[in-house]
């Protein structure tokens, strides 16, 4: 598809600016994105391909501005959904429980 | 689907980068030095061919050797192994007359994303 994740060419975007001394993961919840997606797709659930269209399928705005491990975790979700591992209310209703909204 | 994932699986895959290269005997189209057009394939499925390289004439750099191919894979269409080509494109050709002479940017790509120009 023609996608956000398509950016070649495109201006705007501002210089590729690594971060100096860049740690492996930002935070704890990336270290465990990762591992996820690799336990996933070493189980099966999908391959490296298919998590990749699953992120060019992301809302436009929410890609751009969000996290290089957040694209991760929101194809991750989108796969085991669609595959019928765990639904959609599942895990908004744990999520809840997790934020401590019920 | 496998069952049990063990801890000493983990660091090849991640040290490697789990390769998609494939084991497959399939003939090459292009060889080094040919030139080709990126072919304008716009589907709604997933396809690794950006949209600035489409249509546009580049010289076959290197053959990169057999991979799958992402574009059936992700469809559930089988793995169609194909070869991969280092292709080089001008930078004038991509990006028109005001960009530096020497310029140039090379892109792999799958057989299937290229016609002979």
């Amino acid at each position: 598809m023609n996608s956000i994740a398509d950016l070649g060419g495109m201006d705007g975007l501002g210089p590729i600016n690594p971060e100096k001394g860049e740690p492996v993961f930002h935070a704890e919840w990336e270290r465990r994105t990762m591992g996820l997606t690799l336990l996933a797709i070493m189980q099966g659930h999908f391959n490296v391909d298919q998590i990749r269209h699953a992120i060019e399928r992301m809302d436009p705005v929410e890609y751009l501005g969000s996290e290089y491990y957040s694209h991760w975790l929101h194809g991750t979700e989108e796969l085991l959904i669609q595959n019928g591992v765990v639904t959609r209310a599942e895990l908004e209703a744990k999520r809840a429980v997790l934020a401590g909204e019920s | 689907m496998s069952d049990l994932v063990r801890k000493e699986m983990i660091e090849p895959i991640l040290s490697t980068g789990a390769s998609s290269r494939a084991d497959a005997d399939v003939a090459a189209r292009f060889k080094a030095g040919d030139a080709v057009i990126a072919r304008n394939l716009n589907p709604h499925g997933h396809t690794r061919l950006p949209r600035y390289v489409r249509g546009r004439r580049g010289t076959v750099e290197r053959d990169h050797g057999v991979f799958v191919f992402p574009d059936t894979l992700v469809a559930g269409a089988g793995t169609k192994p194909q070869h991969v080509y280092s292709v080089r494109f001008s930078a004038r050709e991509l990006w028109g007359p005001d960009s530096p002479e020497k310029d140039a940017l090379y892109i792999d790509m799958f057989d299937d994303y290229l016609d002979p120009a």
